[in-house]
């Protein structure tokens, strides 16, 4: 009788287990990505007397979130998912600069000529005081405004009262998924509007700014001005 | 009857395993680009919120973490605490010492955020008071961490 050979065992598909269990790994396992919500903390100026400025109740937006983890905003209570919709008020009500609420803050156009000017009594008290990161910064401030005219179709835009503030509240024992959650929809509101600025002033999308080139500082410098995110926390108290 | 022939032996071949390296590189490449370094040994339970806003970080390395949490060990108590790298801390003034002795030589404290990786249950009064710390001394970038959904 012949010797059957037996040939080699077929290896072929030992690739294919390979890349099924790839496959099921990706699928199964979940990637850890730190991410997280940034925010800069006001600076600390004891040194500096702050000069007593008179804040106008509409340009305060209060959100107190208490013990027991109830949030209310303007001395009422309210829901997590109503907030939303009462941020986007305070931002837009009046930005078409006419007063269609009296109670949130108002707008102010800005024009070509009105920069200028400011930026002409700057440059004149710069020259006594040449160092004064205050003037400075303010300068450099008009300066973006005066570009932020210039991208406009109508050379000119309402802005936002500079005094307008969200105050956020806490107690003690607030818990800290609350105080993330309030302050999630404080940045999907700030995220929303600057997205929709962008379509209007046909700029790419606002997630695509690149903050490392400077056509990309100059754009975010503008949006900072058309929707600006002035959030203060006020002080617990031990 | 049939014949048995015991004589012929199918000799059965060496499997094949050429390809063995191949998976195991596969898997090893797998694990080390999807998991990442464990920071620290944590000492305290976190059980981070969630938040859809919440952006991916970047240059963790220029980053300080900042846990707080529950103790995970009952020794240390029930009460949030407070750890940096591979310590609980009793006092909240040992922040700034931390914070300033962190900061790489020719960096400003104010360009390394801080990362408060904080459990969701902790009270607001615990991550004030840390927050004051690092306000002291001008470590005004803070990074609240949060998983990410859509």
């Amino acid at each position: 009788m012949a010797r059957r050979e037996v040939g080699e065992i077929n290896a072929g598909s030992m690739a294919d287990i390979a890349f099924l269990l790839l496959i099921f790994f990706l699928v199964t396992t979940t990637m850890e990505v730190d991410a997280g919500i940034g925010r800069t903390l006001p600076l600390k100026r004891d040194n500096v007397e702050q000069e007593p400025i008179d804040i106008r109740e509409r340009d305060i937006l209060e959100i107190l979130a208490n013990s027991n983890d109830q949030l209310m905003v303007e001395g009422k209570f309210i829901e997590l998912d109503e907030l939303e919709e009462i941020v986007v008020d305070f931002y837009t009500a009046n930005s078409k600069g006419n007063e269609t609420d009296p109670t949130m803050p108002t707008y102010e156009l800005r024009t070509v000529s009105s920069c200028q000017v400011q930026i002409a009594n700057l440059q004149t008290l710069l020259e006594s005081d040449p160092d004064n990161a205050d003037l400075n910064r303010e300068k450099e401030k008009w300066e973006t405004k005066l570009a932020l005219c210039e991208e406009m179709p109508t050379k000119a835009y309402y802005e936002i009262s500079k005094m307008s503030i969200i105050q956020l509240k806490n107690q003690a024992n607030t818990s800290y998924g609350l105080y993330l959650e309030v302050q999630n929809i404080l940045k999907k509101v700030v995220n929303d509007l600057r997205v929709k600025k962008c379509e209007e002033l046909g700029w790419e999308d606002y997630y695509e700014l690149d903050d490392k080139t400077i056509d990309g500082q100059e754009k975010i410098a503008m949006l900072r001005i058309l929707v600006p995110e002035r959030i203060v926390e006020a002080r617990i108290d031990r | 009857m049939g014949r048995f022939n015991q004589s012929k032996q199918k000799s059965i071949p060496a499997v094949n395993t050429s390809a063995l390296p191949d998976i195991i590189f596969m898997l090893l490449f797998f694990f080390m680009v999807a998991t990442t370094m464990k920071e620290v040994n944590l000492q305290v339970d976190i059980e981070k919120p969630t938040a859809d806003q919440a952006v991916a970080l970047e240059d963790k390395d220029n980053i300080d973490f900042l846990y707080i949490g529950f103790p995970t060990n009952a020794e240390h108590g029930t009460e949030p605490r407070i750890q940096l790298d591979d310590m609980l801390i009793n006092d909240y003034h040992a922040i700034q010492e931390w914070k300033r002795s962190s900061i790489p030589q020719g960096r400003s404290i104010l360009e390394v955020p801080t990362s408060f990786k904080v459990h969701k249950d902790v009270g607001m009064r615990t991550v004030s008071l840390a927050k004051e710390e690092l306000r002291e001394i001008d470590a005004l970038k803070i990074i609240y961490s949060a998983d990410k959904t859509e």
